[in-house]
């Protein structure tokens, strides 16, 4: 259903002057995300890791290699990818339930359908008092929350995050964290997660992908031996702290090298 | 909790702060009307040139029951204002959608550019004399010289507006399966909105602004003809009230398009 395939996949951005190679963002990268898994991505600054969400997302297209999603090559964008950006990047004069079932009004799903739906994710994420809100009177978390509910209106089999919490603060990006663990094991999309939070990382992951700076290559890959459902105790578990040493250590190496 | 929704700034505040800056405002037009008293009363400059506020104020009940040159005012304003909002409403009607044409295909965009890049900083005035040649001295060359002015400004904003539409806001557009036209209207579109409207706000001060200029063109009733005409016959006071009339009228105008502004676009610059 919702395996992601990347296939030897590269992406070269071309360069002012002319003759030159280009930019390398992205070289050679292989991974399969399989169906209900949630894989985190992190890596330093421009190692291109949102560069590969956006191929997925269908956002760009890479220059070599292929992507395929359920066996099928990824043609542009579209709902059965729903992407949660890191500034919420909604539409400032809807409010909440407007913006959540905009996706569905558009492409001409009936009321009937959507209005149960959209009670639901609201609900999901709890959004319930806020619906009738626009977005400038919400805090950061919530509309983080607003952007989640949007995504999971469109049934996607795969969610693709860019550092969705990395603006809000500390305990906030806590309570984010337990709510996407909460709809996750409600709902079981396929998630890429990028973010460069190592904690956030383990605590969220199945799998763990290390990027290598530019050009960006998947350097190593690292299995989180937590079951879900987790909660916050696992941070301070010495497995937890011995994996966090390991990870940390794998992107050291990168920003020394 | 931390993460708290943003409560209105501007509920919070006293009911007195509230009437400070509106106060202050209003002691700033009765203090100028006073200068304006004293300057005269004193004899400083000769009522020739200018007149009291109490003379104005006696020529302007005259001009309420008598009219000016066989036509009461409220028919002046009247021809003023038809000619003013025709030509606005025009322009702004014209200007929105080849605007978003002009950012939308970067083509047509690239062949209209330079020709409204070259206009814009020429001072509508200018064209007078080609509109009487063109268009003769009825009210066509009037109205579009009125239309050229409002069409230029909301144009440029428009175009503007659409081209700095967040790529993100795009993105998650075509990321919930929209067609191309529907990323057009229901995104892009109201995304550039508060940038039109801007426009659209120049477009009407400009619209007024030029009124008095086309009306230099051979008119029978207007307020720009009641300026124009009271000069020639140096009736200083009736040049006065011409001017206050505008003056009242433009603040009124925008007035109206800043309450219309600020409940369509409430949502505006808070994200």
């Amino acid at each position: 259903m919702g395996t992601i395939v990347l296939d030897a996949v590269t992406k070269v951005y071309p360069t002012a002057e002319s003759g030159a190679a280009g930019i390398v963002a992205v070289d050679h990268v292989a991974m399969t995300i399989r169906d209900h898994e949630i894989v985190c991505l992190v890596g330093p600054s421009g190692c291109g890791k949102s560069t590969v969400l956006n191929m997925i997302a269908g956002f760009e297209s890479p220059t070599e290699g292929r992507i395929t999603v359920s066996d099928k090559e990824i043609r542009g964008a579209g709902p059965d990818r729903m992407v949660v950006f890191q500034s919420p990047a909604l539409f400032g004069w809807m409010t909440v339930r407007q913006n959540i079932t905009f996706g569905p009004r558009k492409r001409g799903v009936p009321k009937s359908q959507y209005e149960n739906d959209a009670t639901r994710f609201i609900n999901a994420v709890g959004l319930d008092d806020f619906a009738s809100h626009y977005p400038y009177q919400l805090s950061g978390g919530m509309r983080q929350r607003v952007q989640i509910a949007r995504a999971l209106m469109n049934r996607p089999e795969i969610l693709l995050m860019d550092e969705p919490f990395g603006a809000l603060d500390f305990q906030t990006r806590l309570l984010m964290q337990e709510l996407l663990l909460k709809v996750w094991s409600e709902f079981k999309p396929t998630i890429l997660f990028i973010t460069h939070d190592v904690d956030e990382a383990i605590f969220l992951g199945d799998r763990v992908y290390v990027m290598s700076r530019r050009p960006g290559r998947l350097k190593e890959q690292f299995d989180v031996p937590f079951a879900k459902p987790r909660n916050m105790e696992i941070l301070t578990d010495p497995q937890f702290v011995t994996l966090k040493d390991r990870i940390l250590h794998s992107i050291r190496e990168e920003l020394a090298g | 909790m931390i993460d708290k929704p943003q409560t209105p700034r501007r509920r919070q505040r006293f009911a007195a702060d509230r009437w400070r800056y509106p106060l202050i405002s209003f002691a700033s037009v009765v203090g100028m009307i006073c200068l304006w008293a004293l300057v005269t009363g004193l004899g400083l400059v000769s009522s020739r040139v200018l007149p009291s506020p109490g003379e104005v104020l006696v020529q302007a009940g005259y001009l309420i029951r008598n009219g000016y040159a066989d036509n009461p005012l409220i028919v002046h304003i009247g021809w003023s204002l038809f000619r003013a909002t025709s030509g606005f409403l025009l322009g702004v009607a014209l200007a929105i959608p080849v605007g978003l044409l002009m950012s939308y295909n970067r083509t047509i965009g690239a062949i209209v550019q330079p020709i409204f890049g070259f206009f814009r900083p020429i001072p509508p005035i200018a064209f007078i004399p080609l509109m009487i040649v063109w268009f003769g001295i009825g009210e066509t060359s009037k109205i579009l010289l009125i239309f050229a002015a409002s069409f230029n400004y909301t144009v440029l904003n428009s175009a503007a507006g659409m081209r700095s539409v967040p790529e993100q806001l795009i993105r998650a557009g075509t990321n919930l399966g929209l067609t191309r036209w529907q990323l057009f209207t229901s995104v892009m579109f109201p995304a550039a909105l508060p940038a039109i409207l801007t426009g659209v706000k120049m477009s009407a001060a400009v619209s007024w602004a030029v009124l008095v200029a086309a009306e230099l063109i051979a008119a029978q009733a207007g307020l720009g003809f009641i300026i124009t005409d009271a000069g020639t016959f140096f009736r200083i006071p009736d040049v006065f009230i011409g001017i206050l009339i505008i003056g009242v009228i433009g603040l009124g105008i925008e007035f109206l398009i800043s309450a219309f502004e600020r409940r369509l676009l409430h949502w505006q610059g808070k994200v």
